[in-house]
């Protein structure tokens, strides 16, 4: 285990025209850990995430992957550095099959496959990890929700990644859905993957976080562990209002 | 070896070879196809061959079409460039550097090539209509260059390959020469399309279409691949646009620069089935042997004609005739109207 | 100094046409995501409808431009309701393959009603020329561009004061959300293609006052909408005006200045420069640029 973090991001920002998306952010991720980012609607979670693989470019600060500074490196360059994402809406190749999909991931990836036998051949393999492994032939089209997170995850995971950021995975998940999500969470870290976590559902965050990281208005508001987190009143406060945070301290 | 053991090898061998024969069968096809056009080229006139020489121009123009704006999604209205391209880089480099017809054939595929690159690289950046309209811009402004530049390219009167006397470096083809050459790179280009269907850079261009954000997440370098695809698509067509220019003998801007060549292009390849290698191909001899004859049948009317039958065309089979019978098999949804509905508003 | 006056005099009224040429198209474009590729065969209809009634009534064509209107706007509204309609939810090429088909079958019916032979409107007045120092100003070409620039400024009325044009807008922003408020999308379309048909249609008839006109023509009043549509801004009127001037003006100049007709050439390098760097225009804003479809 060495000690550089896999993610580390010095003063981070993105400025839209007048709006701060995000604004110094600051913060490393050690190897293996499992990060929770939490944050009202707005907050920049998203922003953040694609600011760190590549999609969007900084507009200040700096981002460093095991050590090497990767600011503004296209998502490619991202991928090949074993950082894997998956998207808040889902994008399935939609004219390939399930296992095409993977495949993609697995051919061009850090693997960089050449022969189509073997990436289709692989893909069924991570398939059967994520557990969507009778599905491969089908059109990503006719896929559940639940599935077609599964397969999002499926192509992050083709990339054999060593930080994976996952964008709100559990968003409309049923409850019957949420625990088996947190068991391949947690298989990933037992593999020495570091999980990065955006999430809204708190439950979730506290099942599987070693830390978490709160977001508000694009800024950092508080990180630790994650108890100690959720029940910080300016937390609290970001996601509730003034009003209720207020009235919380009145009653207690 | 008893009769048991023998059994189930023979079996699962069985399989194996009829996998590969399905994966030989479109090559075989396609080779009995060039043989057969050969073996017609003996059947026909010499204005026969013309025309037909003509459906083997556009297959190349439509299959090579199909690279950037089937596969990879990016509908290219300025196409016409690299054909004009092609053909007054082979003319200039015959009248005016004296080099042979082949090697101004190839020469030109490069040029056209290094200008796919060129123009690629910014263009590429952009989406949809914008990319289409861009690339338009480009056709027409170049044909406003070559037309001034007199010089060189002879501007808005032509300029002429020398093919008889002591200027020409090259005979002239003729008929049959021209038949059997444009067939070879209808062959080419259906090789191509072909192989960049089935290969690895298949799968990226694929990929970029239906996703370009997932296609760079996946670690596609998806600027180099575009403008890959965008230069294996730019050389094809300035190969035909210089065997046009040779045979044409003498060539204008408004000729070889016209959109109308690129619309009819994309027309084939819509028609046919966008992302296919079979749908350009059958777009482009359906399409060709229509406008013929209508051309010689309803001389007045044909152009008319052609626009109503793109018009209904293109409403009732907007994904092109292959990908309509795929999905119509896979689904059972034969309906032309359940077709319609999909895109309708 | 007087030729360069009166180029740029010449630029801006030829400039203010162009304008009412284009802003159809732009607002087509901006709204419904319909590049109409047979947009300068409307404008070359509406000249042939102006024409034909001077010639049939005498109506003078600055009058005769409302038959151009009215006809074309009935046109353009059958034409999206029953042909465009059906694809526009498909991939743009698709579209543009269904206008370009209609291109063909509009120029060669035109070719075959009226042949291909350039025609013009002469009107005793619109020869004449009033002089503003050493600067010919032609009658006919004040009168279009006065015409142009108020009706542009009365579309643009129509579109933000009226609730037609709430509507307009409304469904060109958010399709979805436009239907949920009880917006009929298939009407509003095909009232804002009418709209610009009737628009082109317009500026046609004032065309054939200007100079002459053939079905051949319609082509490059197309190409050129394109131009004037993106400098201005998808689907932004007053950038339709401000990139008609400014493309009058590069006609203009360029042609008094430039050999041969390089100045064409340069339109189109403005064309791929803007789409490059400033897609938005050099007026627009990323009006249109968030679209949800439903």
């Amino acid at each position: 285990m060495s000690t550089v973090p896999v993610l580390e991001t010095r003063g981070l920002g993105r400025s839209f025209g007048g709006l701060r998306a995000v604004s110094d952010v600051s913060f490393s991720v050690p190897e293996g850990q499992v990060l929770g980012v939490i944050g009202p609607n707005g907050s920049g979670k998203s922003t953040f995430i694609n600011l760190v693989t590549g999609h969007i470019k900084p507009t200040q600060g700096r981002v460093l992957i095991d050590g090497r500074d990767l600011t503004a490196a296209r998502p490619w360059v991202i991928a090949h550095a074993r950082v894997a994402r998956t998207f808040q809406i889902v994008k399935p190749f939609r004219g390939m099959s399930v296992r095409e999909n993977v495949a993609v991931g697995i051919l061009y990836g850090p693997q960089g496959t050449n022969v189509m036998a073997h990436a289709l051949k692989a893909a069924d393999e991570v398939l059967e990890e994520v557990g969507i492994a009778g599905l491969g032939d089908r059109p990503p089209g006719e896929l559940s929700v639940a599935d077609a997170r599964r397969l999002e995850l499926a192509k992050a995971l083709a990339l054999r990644p060593r930080l994976l950021l996952l964008d709100e995975v559990m968003a409309g998940l049923r409850h019957t859905e949420i625990e088996p999500s947190l068991e391949l969470i947690r298989s990933l870290k037992a593999r020495g993957i570091t999980v990065i976590v955006v999430e809204h559902v708190m439950k979730a965050i506290l099942a599987v976080s070693d830390r978490v990281l709160v977001l508000h208005q694009g800024q950092v508001l508080t990180s630790g562990d994650p108890r100690e987190v959720l029940a910080d009143p300016r937390v609290i406060e970001a996601y509730l209002g003034h009003r209720y945070a207020k009235r919380r301290e009145t009653d207690s | 070896m008893t009769t048991s053991t023998q059994v189930p090898q023979q079996g699962v061998t069985g399989a194996m070879h009829r996998d590969q024969a399905m994966r030989l069968l479109p090559w075989m096809v396609g080779v009995l196809a060039v043989l057969g056009a050969l073996a017609l080229q003996s059947q026909l006139f010499l204005g026969q061959q013309r025309t037909v020489a003509a459906i083997f121009m556009f297959v190349s123009l439509a299959q090579a079409w199909n690279l950037i704006g089937g596969f990879t999604g990016y509908a290219c209205f300025g196409q016409v460039v690299f054909f004009g391209i092609g053909g007054y880089f082979t003319a200039i480099a015959i009248s005016h550097w004296h080099l042979s017809f082949w090697v101004s054939l190839l020469l030109s595929g490069v040029v056209a090539a290094l200008f796919a690159t060129l123009i690629g690289l910014p263009l590429l950046r952009l989406k949809g209509h914008y990319f289409a309209i861009a690339t338009l811009g480009v056709a027409e402004g170049m044909r406003e260059v070559v037309t001034n530049l007199p010089d060189l390219t002879g501007g808005g009167a032509g300029i002429t390959i020398p093919t008889v006397g002591p200027d020409a470096t090259t005979a002239y083809l003729g008929n049959e020469g021209f038949y059997v050459l444009f067939l070879a790179l209808a062959a080419l280009s259906v090789l191509v399309g072909g192989l960049v269907a089935r290969s690895k850079f298949g799968y990226a261009l694929r990929a970029i279409h239906q996703d370009e954000d997932a296609a760079a997440a996946v670690g596609i370098n998806t600027t180099r691949m575009k403008v890959l695809a965008f230069a294996l698509s730019g050389f094809i067509t300035g190969l035909v646009g210089a065997t046009y220019a040779f045979q044409q003998v003498t060539i204008f801007p408004q000729r070889l620069f016209d959109v109308n060549i690129t619309v009819l292009m994309v027309i084939m390849v819509v028609i046919g089935g966008s992302g296919t290698v079979l749908g350009p191909l059958l777009g482009a001899v359906t399409l060709q042997f229509l406008s013929e004859f209508l051309r010689q049948n309803f001389t007045d009317l044909h152009i008319f004609i052609l626009g109503a039958i793109i018009i209904v065309a293109v409403i009732l089979l907007p994904q092109g005739a292959v990908n309509y019978v795929r999905e119509a098999r896979r689904t059972g949804e034969f309906s032309l109207l359940a077709n319609v509905r999909k895109y309708r508003l | 100094m007087s030729a360069f006056l009166q180029a740029t005099v010449y630029g801006l009224l030829q400039g203010g046409l162009l304008a009412l040429v284009a802003v159809g198209f732009s607002l087509v474009w901006g709204v419904m995501n319909v590049v109409n590729l047979a947009h300068g065969a409307f404008v070359i209809l509406g000249a042939y409808i102006g024409w034909g009634m001077h010639q049939e009534f005498g109506l003078d064509p600055f009058l005769g431009m409302f038959v151009s209107a009215a006809v074309l706007f009935a046109l353009g509204y059958v034409t999206q309701r029953l042909l465009i309609n059906l694809v526009v939810n498909g991939p743009i090429f698709i579209t543009l393959l269904l206008t370009f088909g209609l291109e063909l079958v509009m120029v060669q019916g035109m070719n075959l009603a009226f042949s291909a032979d350039f025609r013009s409107i002469e009107t005793s007045y619109a020869g004449e020329s009033l002089a503003l120092g050493s600067v010919r100003v032609p009658v006919g070409r004040l009168l279009a561009f006065a015409l142009a620039v108020a009706i542009t400024f009365l579309l643009v009325a129509l579109v933000t004061r009226t609730r037609t044009g709430m509507s307009i807008m409304a469904t060109g922003m958010d399709r979805g959300a436009a239907r949920l408020m009880g917006i009929r999308a298939r009407h509003v379309y095909a009232l804002t293609f009418g709209i610009a048909t009737a628009l082109a249609g317009m500026a046609g008839a004032m065309i054939g006052t200007v100079g002459t006109f053939s079905p051949a023509a319609a082509g490059s009043f197309t190409l050129m909408s394109f131009v004037v549509a993106v400098l201005g801004g998808l689907g932004n009127m007053y950038g339709a005006l401000a990139g008609g001037l400014v493309i009058g003006l590069v006609q203009a100049w360029g042609g008094q200045y430039l050999p041969g007709t390089w100045v064409n050439a340069l339109a189109f390098l403005v064309l791929i420069i803007v789409l490059v760097v400033r897609p938005t225009g050099l007026v627009g804003k990323a009006f249109y640029a968030a679209r949800l479809e439903v």
